[in-house]
């Protein structure tokens, strides 16, 4: 069984998502101008970039943690205004399609791994307690993690504990996930085996969107690369060929940066 | 040695009072904490007369001496029609004294959650009352607990003001006895030893909680 089939249970149906001219700003100070994003559904996006080009802002739009101030988001069969009222149960929806991983993990420092897996799954899909349990060590298992199941995360490494938050996302069967720069908190060695597993769940086909700093990552498992900056989108295509080749200025001195270094 | 002997010769009194002094304690502990969190939720609400209330609430709690308060439930009210034997009303004036000292560690213990543990709760989809009863205040509570514990402590020495309205508390007791044969010095030696005897052992236990919850974080 592969991390993605335990995750939805069977296999199911796989999500794209576009964003189209999303525009956020706080005040006079723009954050995101006019971006667009379609994601084909099984496909894995890296976004990269200097920070404060607005790629954790535009990922948390996605799922609206972020609101933006117009543009639309289109999840499956569901179109969202932000700019407009949003229902409560668009919302609801639009989050239980999509999962979210953090950069600081922002597991519940109160309940156990399991608890903090299985929670979730009861209140937001009515799962009983038994078969959330059962999803939970599934999961846990496939992470590596069923030993710790019944510890605190504060008894738990930031590479274990970003895995467990990685599980309670999958445990929702979500068809996207996002990442918030997943690996951005953790050591060198102990961010290997967070993106072990998301490399996993890439090649299972998921999609995924990346907020990233690591190139290898991004270069490797990425079908498409997007390159932000200065609130905006400035390239995107192939990972190896923007890599190798890119067309813009800023990209080159951006990717001289973090590739050359 | 004499000392002794006549304390345990007052210690039987002394104990009724200090029996009424933990009631009145525990009393407007019970009430004052569950009041005290409603105020905190008030005083954040989004709405703009619930929040007035809320602070208003507190800020006279807070603001004015409890033996003022006393004195308003006691010789106050009944101008109103409204009469209280003077345990209850010092049971009042006490427990809207904790609540309004404990709605400000709640609130403040509320907010120092950290903001990714909202986030992370919006994300999973959860609702806001989950997150709310589930999520936020588990973990804004256990910060407030040595806060708590602080009014809990307050509250008990507090008590010692119901003596203005003649509830036959601790300091009642110990001024009854005093009055008798004028062994002040004695007597009040005994009635702060018996506060004491409460105050620094609950004191004891914050600082274990203190640290205990120091070293988990």
């Amino acid at each position: 069984m592969t991390l993605s089939e335990i995750a939805d249970g069977r296999i199911a149906p796989r999500f794209g998502i576009k964003l189209d001219n999303i525009s956020k700003r706080y005040g006079d100070h723009v954050v995101l101008d006019d971006v667009s994003l379609h994601v084909e559904p099984g496909t894995v996006t890296a976004l990269i970039g200097p920070s404060g080009a607005g790629k954790s802002t535009f990922l948390r739009c996605t799922n609206l943690l972020e609101r933006p101030d117009s543009g639309t988001i289109q999840v499956g069969q569901h179109t969202i205004e932000p700019g407009k009222e949003v229902n409560s149960r668009d919302l609801a929806a639009l989050r239980r399609t999509v999962g979210m991983v953090f950069q600081s993990f922002n597991l519940f420092p109160h309940m156990s791994a399991l608890k903090n897996i299985s929670f979730p799954q009861q209140k937001v899909l009515g799962r009983s307690k038994e078969e959330a349990d059962e999803r939970s060590m599934q999961l846990l298992e496939r992470v590596g993690l069923k030993e710790k199941a019944s510890q605190h995360p504060g008894r738990c490494s930031g590479g274990q504990q970003q895995r467990i938050a990685i599980a309670r996302a999958l445990a929702l069967d979500p068809g996207i996930m996002l990442f918030d720069e997943p690996t951005s908190a953790l050591d060198p060695e102990v961010g290997l085996e967070v993106l072990a597993v998301m490399r996993e769940l890439a090649a299972d086909g998921m999609t995924m969107i990346v907020v990233t700093h690591e190139m290898q990552f991004a270069r490797d498992v990425s079908d498409t690369l997007v390159v932000m900056a200065d609130c905006k989108i400035i390239e995107q295509g192939d990972p190896r060929a923007i890599m190798s080749d890119p067309q813009e200025a800023r990209t080159r001195r951006f990717l001289r940066a973090v590739l050359e270094r | 040695m004499t000392w002794l002997t006549e304390w345990a010769g007052y210690l039987p009194q002394m104990m009724s009072g200090l029996g009424v002094s933990l009631l009145i304690a525990g009393i407007s502990i019970f009430f004052g904490y569950p009041l005290g969190l409603a105020l905190s939720l008030m005083v954040t609400a989004k709405n703009l007369a619930v929040r007035t209330v809320g602070l208003a609430v507190v800020e006279i709690g807070r603001g004015a001496p409890a033996l003022v308060i006393l004195y308003l439930f006691y010789y106050g009210l009944p101008k109103f029609g409204i009469a209280f034997e003077s345990i209850t009303a010092a049971c009042l004036a006490l427990t809207w004294n904790s609540a309004a000292y404990s709605s400000e560690i709640m609130r403040a213990g509320i907010q120092s959650v950290a903001r990714g543990q909202l986030e992370a709760s919006n994300a999973l989809g959860l609702s806001q009352r989950d997150t709310f009863f589930r999520v936020i205040m588990p973990q804004g509570m256990r910060s407030a607990i040595p806060g708590l514990m602080g009014v809990a402590i307050q509250m008990f020495q507090g008590t010692s003001l119901a003596y203005a309205i003649a509830v036959p508390e601790l300091m009642k007791s110990a001024y009854n006895i005093g009055s008798q044969d004028f062994n002040y010095l004695q007597i009040f030696t005994l009635a702060g030893l018996c506060y004491a005897a409460i105050s620094m052992p609950a004191t004891w236990i914050t600082v274990f909680f203190e640290k205990r919850m120091a070293r988990h974080t």
